[in-house]
């Protein structure tokens, strides 16, 4: 691990170098710096889940209005391969920067206690709630993501499509293993975000005693308004004929 | 028995020196009044140990009133002992009861190595106020009462941003060992008022740096920090400390 985060630190150790640009190069270096971008790339990340669950819910007005978005979302062609990468760039980022904060912080603690327990109350989540299941959580979507290219993009496992995104989509969530993962990982991510969410108005400095209680209900309400919109998505593939 | 005493079996980390190899020894405690407070109970312990010859455990403490930050240990696995805004030295035996087993360890952080048994090294905190926790430009003489208008909303959170005592319970209690939030209230102390303004950019990267150097971990915002603290440091401080640092990112001239 940590000979992993040395090289990762390679390029940023270079670019600190660079005069107008070293400083805040450095800064994005540090734990504090490092939080802040991977709050930024998460909510990146979270506008793309919106813009991508939009996008899927015409799967419930029928075959031919999905199709026409698929069309209509590929005839962008260099666009849409530009905001690909984008996109690829923040999940890079993103699960970079949790790799390397994880690791400064497994360092900073290398004697365990014999005993812990939190002085928190109220979590309704084990293991003291979801801001303790991040990177569990983290590493379930990622394996998600994986498949979901695999499948949904590249479609190299051969699911029968007939040309077709609307019914590739459908006999891909219809294969029961699917289903069962998707729900899952989908589930996960409504817990990744349940914390992430507030955590990052909170490392943006968002945060004001007046408005925290209510940044903290939106952001949780956001988490599981995609979540339950994704899982719709996967009970209308079983539902529909 | 009646509730005024009770009998305890203390778990306590023993460790002879810094690179020493520590473990778990019991000791069994009778006749604890209910009315001594956690130190207390250890100094019986110490005294019976010492009549017995053995060596005395060693453990942090100061003032005994919960003003110095001297005292710390985890109490069956919570920073502090387990009532809210209490330091150690705070704490009394009523909160145990009869037949009870106590675990009693150091605070644990690659940051804060132990030195023997439960006492261990916070100078990585002195090290993280010296980069930058202080005002240092030249105010000459004290001037007029009143002559700097602060308003009163602004004094109240440098005030509660001083409370901190510097412990070390926030990164004892996080699971990252982080010190977020000492260094934010830190941080917060000065950047509020006007005389700490005119360095607030240089200070805040400078002693999140040294809060790097010293081998702490990041802040996941679990908030676990708050809820140990014994001067109840809000993390509002921490989110301070995050916009004080974007802000010096952006346009400090270092
Ligand atoms: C659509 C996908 C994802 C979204 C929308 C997302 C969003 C977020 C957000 C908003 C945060 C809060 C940042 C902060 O606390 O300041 C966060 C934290 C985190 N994310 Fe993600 N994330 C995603 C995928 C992943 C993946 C694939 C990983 C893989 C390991 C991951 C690992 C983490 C970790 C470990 C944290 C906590 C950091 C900490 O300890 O403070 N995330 N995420
Ligand atoms: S001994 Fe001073 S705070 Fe406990």
């Amino acid at each position: 691990m940590d000979v992993l985060c040395k090289i990762l630190s390679i390029p940023a150790t270079l670019l600190a170098k660079v005069p107008g640009i070293g400083p805040i190069v450095k800064v994005c270096c540090t734990s504090v710096g490092q939080k802040i971008l991977m709050a930024l790339t998460g909510l990146s990340l979270c506008g793309f889940l919106v813009a991508h669950l939009a996008g899927n819910l015409n799967l419930f007005a029928g075959e031919e209005a999905f199709n026409g978005y698929a069309e209509k979302l590929h005839s962008l062609g260099p666009l849409l391969a530009m905001a690909e990468t984008g996109l690829f760039g923040m999940f890079v980022l993103h699960i970079g920067l949790a790799v390397s904060t994880t690791a400064m912080s497994r360092r900073a603690r290398t004697n365990q206690y014999e005993e812990k327990n939190s002085k928190q109350q109220g979590f309704i989540l084990p293991n003291g709630g979801a801001s303790n299941l991040m990177l569990v959580t983290g590493l379930i979507i990622f394996a998600y993501l994986v498949l979901h290219i695999i499948d949904m993009k590249l479609n190299l496992r051969g699911f029968e499509s007939g040309d077709n995104k609307f019914q590739l989509v459908r006999n891909v969530l219809r294969n029961p293993m699917n289903g069962v993962f998707y729900v899952v990982a989908i589930l996960a991510l409504g817990v990744h975000l349940t914390h992430g969410v507030t955590s990052a108005c909170q490392t943006l400095g968002i945060s004001h005693p007046r408005w925290n209680k209510l940044i903290r209900i939106l952001g949780v309400l956001f988490a599981w308004k995609i979540a339950i919109g994704f899982i719709s998505l996967v009970v209308w593939a079983y539902a529909t004929i | 028995m009646s509730s005024e005493s009770l009998n305890l079996t203390l778990r306590i980390w023993r460790q002879d020196g810094p690179n020493a190899k520590g473990g778990f020894r019991d000791y069994k405690l009778n006749g604890v009044s209910t009315h001594m407070s956690f130190l207390e109970m250890l100094d019986v312990l110490n005294e019976q140990l010492i009549e017995a010859g053995e060596e005395s455990v060693a453990f942090d403490h100061d003032c005994r009133e919960g003003i110095c930050g001297a005292c710390s240990l985890m109490i069956d696995g919570k920073a502090h002992g387990p009532d809210q805004a209490t330091t150690t030295c705070q704490l009394h035996m009523r909160r145990f009861h009869d037949g009870d087993t106590i675990t009693i360890e150091p605070w644990r952080a690659s940051a804060f190595p132990v030195l023997r048994d439960l006492v261990v090294d916070r100078s990585a905190f002195d090290r993280i106020i010296q980069a930058g926790g202080y005002v240092s430009v030249n105010t000459g003489n004290a001037p007029d009462g009143n002559a700097i208008p602060v308003p009163g909303t602004v004094q109240e959170t440098a005030m509660d941003a001083a409370a901190c005592i510097g412990c070390g319970a926030c990164v004892a209690a996080c699971k990252n060992a982080s010190a977020m939030l000492f260094v934010s209230a830190k941080v917060s102390q000065l950047a509020v008022l006007p005389q700490g303004k005119a360095e607030r950019g240089e200070r805040v990267l400078s002693m999140v740096a040294q809060m790097d150097e010293e081998g702490f971990g990041h802040c996941t915002n679990t908030s676990e920090c708050e809820a140990a603290c014994p001067a109840e440091i809000s993390v509002d401080n921490i989110a301070r400390l995050n916009r004080e640092y974007v802000r010096a990112s952006l346009v400090s001239g270092k």
